[in-house]
């Protein structure tokens, strides 16, 4: 069985069908083709997606009902196309895809958590297919904090 | 500046044609040099996103997320559909 060398659980075994194809990677990232999804359970509900090619490359990942259970989307036809998803409409969280978005988890950069709800990331189980879909239509923020009081602090920006 | 389909103009050696205005859309035809790297702007944003995204995978910052995030209870469909991509192998 092959092995990668994870950021942060050490090498780990995987099978290849455990793989998941990105074939134009994620912005910044688009030479990683191959992730495979991570879990701890004491880090539920968060997932993180390591790259099979290179170690360091991991991302924090939260299934997007976790952040906002409301969330709807608004994927363009070239999305659902790459994902092999039927044109003219739009795929039911869950139950067609996997959403999630990805978390920055704070330090010294951003010390509050925020989640990109704009660009979530999205995989076809069938076809073991994702890609990152940046939805041009949506009013959702790609920095969308993840503790209470700073979405109060934003709300009363806003009024 | 003003300009309707069919017309264009020049940034630099970068070349911009109004090829089709429908409504509130506009489509734009462009003629750059190869070294010119055309995005839309969210792909950009998305990108220093991502690559602070994953600057902050360090173990004290997932600790401290766990510890100052309330995240909302997940549907069992969407449980069972998260399960299905985790590698079946557990990581210790």
């Amino acid at each position: 069985m092959p092995r990668i060398q994870t950021k942060c659980f050490g090498e780990v075994d995987y099978s290849p069908d455990a793989v998941f194809e990105f074939p134009a990677g994620v912005p910044g990232f688009e030479g990683e083709h191959g992730f495979v999804f991570l879990e701890r359970p004491a880090a539920h509900p968060l997932m993180f997606m390591q790259s099979v090619s290179s170690p360091d490359v991991c991302f924090i990942l939260l299934p997007v009902l976790a952040a906002d259970p409301n969330y709807r989307l608004r994927l363009a036809e070239e999305d659902l196309a790459a994902l092999r998803l039927p044109a003219g409409r739009q795929p039911r969280i869950g139950k067609d895809v996997l959403c999630a978005v990805l978390v920055c988890a704070g330090g010294e950069e951003r010390p509050d958590p925020t989640a990109n709800l704009l660009a979530p990331i999205l995989v076809n189980l069938k076809r073991q297919i994702g890609i990152q879909a940046i939805q041009t239509q949506s009013a959702y923020s790609y920095r969308y904090p993840l503790t209470p009081q700073d979405r109060q602090v934003e709300l009363a920006a806003c009024s | 500046m003003r300009r309707r389909a069919g017309e264009s103009f020049l940034i630099g050696a970068v070349e911009i044609e109004v090829l089709e205005v429908c409504g509130a859309r506009v489509k734009l035809g462009i003629v750059a040099p190869d070294s010119v790297l055309i995005e839309r702007k969210e792909t950009q944003i998305t990108r220093d996103e991502n690559i602070t995204a994953a600057r902050s995978v360090r173990q004290q910052n997932i600790s401290s997320l766990l510890n100052k995030v309330a995240f909302q209870p997940v549907d069992a469909s969407v449980k069972n559909l998260t399960d299905a991509a985790i590698l079946t192998t557990k990581c210790t």
